[in-house]
């Protein structure tokens, strides 16, 4: 192997680094729809995070994509079972408008959140649109994340859509999930010139030269590890982050320091 | 432990597959190189792109005198006369030391069935020749799983491996066909569902999954860390990360 990478040595060797405690931005938990999960509970998600040396993961429950009243709890529930590897995001479903003004109300009797999840290609709804408004200003005066799923040229969150609330809730932290998947150059170049955008790395990971790119042009500052665990096993996108052709501070730099960084850790 | 990757292919693609290629097979070593990977059996991208003829011909002259990469071929129906009968096929298989062969049926535009294949299909049972169809090629899910389950049915003695079945886990799709079709293999290179190498291996043992990263539209250490780290043992790593497929090639015999 010509890579020359400790951390990759360490990983190969171990399936982990005791120097790298690796955080997951991205996760979910619980069964979900299209897909069997042989490991979704979260004392499974548990075992797999200390196979892979993952210190600590940022998740919503599926259930909360679909029905956030059900399924927040049940994340904050996870919380306080396992309160030093978990953390959690609100889910809001910008369909029922009505509802996000009880999730608001609520989300100030729980600790267990660090900010919100926006799912909006898969509600249908555009994250610039009305309904969503309540929810980035209450996150912007509060400095919160929201972590925003986005897709290449889709017509609910491209790039382009997270730039136009970036720019007007600047006070908020904006993880762009996926990384834009597809739409590569636009990505990178909205979070390169927005100090409150960072490039999320789920599934992204994958494509041969992206993380280099990332690197690059927008810099390892501002690019974060996740995995949409229970889905994709953490050393899938681990060893795309140790075979880009980054250095190990870089490394370091996605795969825990900024997390630790955003997190207050 | 040594790797050999099933799925990898090289050459200049009409739609860039990632964002860093390797455009030559000396690229493809480098990058191989770079994660430690031994040995792979490849394809040309203008076998899928250009013409498969074309291609199969780019493919045996990139690679020739290569110790390191293997090649496979692409098919098309022998009825319209670009490709020869089953006969003088095979013959040209083997003195070109090709051992298993790939279709792109919705790219090439053929039905992959015993009415365009039928005499071919039959040899490949009989010499034991794998064929290599990409799921996401026959545009992904319900269709790539439909095609391999009409074919199966078809040459229910197949040795069939099913690569680039995508990350979001179609076990719903080809445990059935897994357990009805015993030629039936996949490979890893986009199977990341977390704990799913470990369950395949509980489920169905560790001869039927081949290590594959696919290269050049994913990045090799993601497949290559996932193997290295699954909760299997050393002897069924080995099994997915090169035995398996150096079985597959020396039953073949064109």
């Amino acid at each position: 192997m010509k890579n020359d990478s400790q951390l990759a040595r360490d990983f190969l060797a171990n399936g982990k680094s005791s120097s790298c405690p690796v955080i997951d931005m991205h996760g979910h938990y619980g069964p979900f729809q299209g897909i069997y999960f042989p490991s979704s509970t979260a004392e499974a998600m548990v075992k797999t995070m200390d196979r892979a040396g993952v210190r600590m993961i940022v998740c919503s429950s599926h259930a909360s994509l679909v029905d956030p009243a059900r399924g927040n709890p049940l994340m904050a529930e996870v919380v306080r079972r396992y309160p030093e590897r978990f953390r959690a995001y609100w889910a809001v479903n910008p369909n029922y408008p009505e509802q996000i003004k009880h999730d608001l109300s609520d989300y100030e009797n729980y600790k267990e959140f660090v900010g919100f999840k926006f799912l909006a290609d898969y509600h249908r709804y555009q994250i610039t649109g009305p309904n969503y408004q309540p929810v980035l200003e209450y996150a912007n005066e509060r400095g919160l994340i929201i972590l925003v799923h986005t897709w290449g040229r889709s017509e609910f969150d491209s790039p382009s859509h997270l730039e136009k609330i970036a720019e007007r809730y600047t006070n908020a932290k904006f993880l762009m999930g996926h990384s834009g998947y597809g739409e590569w150059d636009r990505a990178v170049s909205v979070a390169a010139e927005h100090d409150n955008i960072y490039l999320e790395l789920t599934a992204a990971y994958a494509v041969n030269g992206y993380i280099e790119k990332m690197v690059s042009e927008a810099g390892s500052e501002k690019v974060l590890f996740g995995t949409d665990l229970p889905w994709f096993d953490p050393h899938y996108g681990i060893g795309c982050v140790l075979f880009s052709k980054i250095t190990d501070l870089d490394r370091h730099n996605i795969l825990h320091r900024n997390a630790e960084k955003l997190l207050g850790l | 432990m040594d790797f050999f990757d099933c799925n990898a292919c090289f050459g200049i693609s009409q739609v860039p597959l990632s964002l860093r290629q390797a455009t030559t097979a000396e690229e493809l070593l480098q990058e191989m190189e770079f994660c430690g990977i031994g040995e792979a059996l490849v394809y040309h991208i203008a076998m899928r792109d250009d013409s498969p003829l074309v291609g199969n011909e780019l493919l045996s002259k990139s690679i020739q005198g290569s110790e390191n990469l293997h090649g496979s071929w692409a098919i098309v129906p022998c009825q319209t006369g670009e490709q020869e009968p089953s006969h003088a096929f095979l013959r040209k298989m083997r003195q070109h030391g090709i051992r298993a062969l790939r279709a792109f049926p919705s790219k090439h535009r053929y039905l992959l069935d015993g009415i365009a294949f039928g005499q071919l299909f039959r040899a490949l049972e009989k010499r034991k020749i794998p064929l290599f169809l990409s799921i996401a090629e026959s545009s992904g899910g319900r269709a790539g799983w439909a095609l391999v389950e009409q074919l199966l049915l078809e040459f229910p003695r197949l040795v069939l491996v099913a690569t680039d079945h995508g990350p979001w886990g179609d076990d719903r799709f080809f445990r059935p066909l897994l357990d009805r079709f015993k030629g039936l293999h996949i490979d890893t290179s986009r199977y990341e569902l977390d704990g799913g190498i470990a369950d395949f291996c509980d489920r169905y043992g560790a001869k039927r999954i081949l290590f594959g990263t696919g290269f050049p539209a994913a990045n090799m250490g993601g497949a290559l860390l996932t193997l290295s780290s699954a909760e299997i043992s050393k002897k069924e790593k080995e099994l997915i990360a090169s035995r398996n497929l150096r079985r597959l090639l020396e039953a073949s015999s064109p």
